[in-house]
Order: C-alpha cells, then structure tokens, then sequence
C-alpha cells in the first residue's frame, strides 16, 4: 500500500466530516487499540489519564467531562469474567453497556467514596448514560 | 491489541517519519476510525485530516511502549506514541485557532502500524514538547 498525499487525505476526511449540530453521542470500540471511546459532545477536548483502565476527555471549551477512553477492554472484561462470572450476563450479543463498565470497576477498586477518581468514574456515568457502543469486542 | 487485525477492516497509509533511523515509513489508519473522526464534527474530522499527519511526519519526540502501572504490559515494544505541536487546534465548527497553550498533541500507534487514537494533552512543565509525566508512561523515548 502507498501513503496517500496529505492533501488529499484531508481532503478525503472533509468529505466525512459532519456539522456538529448533528452529533450524536457516541461510543466505538475500536480493534486496533482494543479500546473503547466515548465522546458526549462534539467539543475539542484534551486527555487526562484516571487510572490504567480509564484515560477522561474535558471540553477545551468548557473544562468539563465529555468522554472518556476505555483502554485494554479485552483484559478488563477477561479479569472481569475470572472474578465475577456473572459479568458475562451484562454482555448480550458482544455488547456491554459503558455505565456497567464503569461500574465494575468502581466495585472491584479500593477507592475512597470522595476520591477523585472515584468522582471521575460517578461522572462518566452520569455523562454515558445509555449510549450504546458501536462495533462488537472480541473479549467475548 | 486484542486480535490479530480484522481483516475486514479498510485502512489508508500515511507517511511518517521512522523514529529509528529518521527515514520514512507508513503508518495505516483505519476507514472506520476515519468515519467515526468525521461523525463528530468539522473540528475532529480536521484534527484526523490535518493534525494526525503533520504530527506523524513532523513530531518533536517520539516514545515506545506504553507503560502500565504495575504490569510488564502487553503494549509494549512496537507501540508508540508520536507528539508534537500542530500550527493549529480546531474549534467543533473547524474554524482553526492556535494551538492550546501548555498542551501537546499526542498519536498513537500500535505494533501493527496503525494508528488508532490522538488527543491533546497537558505538556510537561519542563519541557512543552513533551507530555506530562512522559517519564512514568513511556518505556523510552525513540526521538
């Protein structure tokens, strides 16, 4: 395969590219980095890692919390599996919900009820709400 | 990563510089990642169209490895991670600003050269080339 020109990779992303009046909040998994990524608003937005599962995304334009990148899904969900096997129920047809994700992980970590990462992961919950997760993980 | 790469997956090649010996290699992104960039506004599909690229032919540091905490992690030799600063952020609407003061861009780049995710990031203190606590994330720095 031969590297596309820059320009006319640009150009090709602009013929992608929707207004962001027509955003929808989204959640993909992608493969390559077997990770899943959720964004809440179409705002520029700059990363701040929480812990090794979870890297959060806050609005340059406003500073709050609007997604959030899952990282390493396929070892979460396995560790999830060993210690709870009734995780696996969350999970219909290759999908599981953010909300249990985050959840999960508040119930098997050790963290303090005021903590900030604890702050973090009620946020995101909060944020996610029933936003599906497009693309299917191959954890399970 | 999880699998070996879908194959049914579509990618595109693009140029960047091989942090190893300063030639050019290809680094692939991914049609859905491209699409999912597009869907959500004017400002991030010109981030994946204009800032992706810049930062992978012209990055100020490149590291390899991303650490996690207490694990040897999996993403370890081949994962990298390209930063540098663009010559300009992007609002939602994709009308061009400069760049965020005190951040750097970062690429991410898994051991199949592909790249799969990029986001701004608070740079380091000491150096705003670099991000915050590079030292800890990264297992060593190529460039």
């Amino acid at each position: 395969m031969s590297a596309i020109a820059n320009d006319e990779f640009a150009k090709r992303m602009m013929l992608l590219a929707q207004p962001a009046e027509q955003f929808k909040p989204t959640a993909t998994y992608d493969p390559d980095g077997d990770c899943i990524e959720f964004l809440a608003k179409p705002d520029a937005f700059f990363a701040e890692r929480v812990d090794d599962l979870v890297t959060v995304y806050y609005s340059q334009e406003t500073g709050e919390v609007i997604g959030s990148l899952i990282k390493d899904v396929s070892a979460f969900c396995r560790d999830m599996f060993e210690r709870f096997p009734g995780f696996r129920i969350e999970i219909q047809a290759g999908r599981v919900s953010l909300q249990h994700i985050f959840l999960a992980r508040l119930w098997t970590e050790r963290f303090a009820r005021d903590d900030l990462t604890t702050l973090t992961y009620r946020k995101l919950i909060e944020v996610s709400g029933e936003t599906p997760i497009e693309g299917e993980l191959s954890c399970v | 990563m999880a699998d070996n790469r879908d194959s049914r997956r579509k990618y595109l090649a693009l140029q960047a510089v091989n942090p190893v010996d300063g030639s050019l290699c290809e680094v692939m992104i991914s049609y859905d990642r491209m699409r999912a960039a597009g869907r959500r506004s004017m400002g991030h599909a010109k981030e994946c169209g204009i800032i992706v690229p810049a930062i992978l032919q012209h990055p100020t540091a490149v590291f390899e490895g991303l650490r996690q905490d207490e694990d040897e992690d999996r993403r370890g030799y081949g994962w990298r991670c390209y930063c540098g600063i663009p010559k300009h952020a992007y609002h939602s609407d994709g009308t061009a600003r400069s760049p965020y003061p005190g951040q750097v861009y970062l690429v991410f780049v898994n051991d199949e050269h592909v790249a799969y995710n990029w986001r701004w990031k608070k740079a380091a203190d000491d150096d705003p080339n670099l991000p915050v606590g590079h030292e800890a994330r990264f297992r060593k720095r190529l460039l």
